[in-house]
């Protein structure tokens, strides 16, 4: 059987709800395909970051910027509770190199417009009691934010199907087809070819195999990510606290952390983020294991120790549940939203590691403006495949 | 079942709000929890696996046998932080 429509979007985690909802809004006739249910892979194995303060300031951070001032408002637009919460976030600095370089940070993020400032020993624990005694600053931005990220993906979703666009569940993509002179003509899936003149890969971690079909080489890789999920409790932290070894987690500096080889190994750096349900998640690990979800519980069980050195008070609070999902990882920490060169009309968005949460808003409109041609919101060239050839 | 009847204890979910999220796509388990929390709580869907297991049945005419389980995961009872970071002495 086959279909005909605008815009095909391959993927219907966060990224692809996300790009299927703005395209449908501004008339275009979307089918979104996914091969299971929507948000079963990466989105729903994540936690529900909006964060720009872990972000390297300039393009990345205004980018983040963007994202974030969409998410203002879209509770209203999608009229669907997100859970959302604008409470800003701060990281925690442990030591006096560590407030040398996030006084560094701050400054840079200054700089590029972010609302960002540390509070000092003075200060740490009359904002969060809770914190370790020798904490000895946060480093606080202002317009960080947090939701439900599944939740995200069924108000995208609800919203897209309400502006006419077709969610089309458990449907594989076996093929994407190109014409002989090079322009992308639709895909072909498990059900039957689905004919459209603009083809979107939102796969995330699934992105390279589906592209390498047709031949295109996308460089993202599955980096596992654990979290732990405790039980309902009093409250810990106000907000989203991150350790400043984050950054360096992260980026994959090597200086001066201060933690041991094995904390290191496994990327282990404390991310505390309560739920408006009274439970809070702990993370966060970073290993290429290939696409194994199975939980480490020797990973585990050193998150469980670096959230204990920044809240010893939870040492007693019960853990119900750990799980684990695969972050789409490219080599400079950056997303692909890009045309594919040499084959017009088909663009790939993927590859947003830890942020896609957080940047699902501006991806989509920024693939709506590509599709419909209409200016860019920010330069595209740092998101381009071509960065990579 | 009538529909104000609670299957998930843990997170207050009654079979009108399962039924809605099949109506909305769920066709397992998981798709269950993901759209009404059943089964997120502190039993970790040890009393609502199999009642929702029953309305999926139901709903969407299928085997029993065709609706996959959630996922099982670490820890099988709910434990400490201290305990789980190996640390402190189990219960």
């Amino acid at each position: 059987m086959n279909e005909v429509c605008d815009v095909v979007v391959v993927g219907c985690g966060v990224i692809g709800a996300a790009i299927t909802y703005y395209l449908s809004a501004a008339g275009m006739k979307v089918i979104a395909v996914d091969r299971s249910d929507i948000a079963s892979g990466t989105s729903s194995a994540c936690d529900g970051n909006i964060l720009a303060i872990d972000k390297e300031p300039g393009f990345d951070s205004r980018m983040a910027l963007e994202s974030q001032k969409l998410f203002e408002t879209l509770e209203k637009e999608l009229s669907f509770d997100l859970e959302y919460r604008h409470l800003g976030s701060t990281l925690a600095v442990e030591d006096e190199y560590q407030v040398e370089q996030a006084a560094e940070w701050e400054k840079a993020m200054r700089e590029s417009g972010l609302d960002v400032r540390l509070i000092g020993p003075s200060d740490v624990h009359s904002y969060e009691p809770m914190i370790a005694e020798d904490v000895l600053g946060l480093l606080e931005c202002a317009s960080d934010a947090s939701l439900n990220p599944i939740a995200l993906v069924r108000a995208y979703v609800l919203a897209a199907r309400g502006n006419g666009a077709v969610i089309e569940e458990f449907t594989g993509v076996k093929d994407i087809l190109v014409t002989a002179d090079g322009r992308v003509a639709g895909v072909e899936t498990d059900l039957g070819k689905i004919l459209a003149p603009f083809v979107v890969l939102a796969a995330g971690v699934w992105t390279p195999e589906i592209a390498k079909r047709c031949g295109i080489c996308i460089p993202i890789l599955p980096r596992k990510g654990h979290i732990i999920v405790s039980e309902r409790t009093f409250r810990v932290g106000s907000r989203k606290i991150q350790e400043f070894g984050y950054l360096m987690a992260k980026f994959g500096t090597r200086d001066r952390r201060g933690v041991d080889s094995e904390t290191e190994q496994y990327g282990i750096a404390m991310v505390f983020e309560p739920t408006p349900h009274g439970n809070f998640l702990i993370g966060s690990s970073r290993e290429f294991v290939g696409f194994d979800t199975s939980c480490n519980t020797k990973v585990v069980a050193l998150m469980a120790k670096r959230a204990m050195r920044f809240f010893p008070c939870i040492k007693d609070i019960r853990v119900i549940r750990t799980y684990a999902g695969l972050r789409p990882y490219t080599p400079d920490h950056r997303p692909i939203i890009s045309e594919v060169d040499g084959t017009s009309g088909l663009y790939v968005a993927s590859g947003h590691e830890g942020d896609g949460i957080g940047l699902a808003p501006i991806t989509g409109v920024l693939v709506r403006d590509m599709v419909l041609k209409r200016p860019s919101q920010i330069p595209l060239e740092p998101l381009s495949l071509r960065r990579f050839a | 079942m009538d529909d104000d009847v609670v299957v998930c204890r843990c997170e207050e979910v009654t079979v009108r709000d399962v039924k809605k999220a099949i109506a909305e796509g769920a066709f397992d388990i998981a798709g269950v929890k993901r759209r009404t929390r059943a089964g997120m709580g502190i039993c970790q869907g040890r009393t609502c696996e199999d009642l929702i297991r029953q309305i999926l049945v139901s709903e969407l005419g299928i085997e029993p046998e065709a609706v996959l389980p959630d996922k099982v995961r670490t820890p099988i009872s709910p434990v400490t932080f201290e305990i789980l970071s190996g640390g402190g002495a189990h219960e």
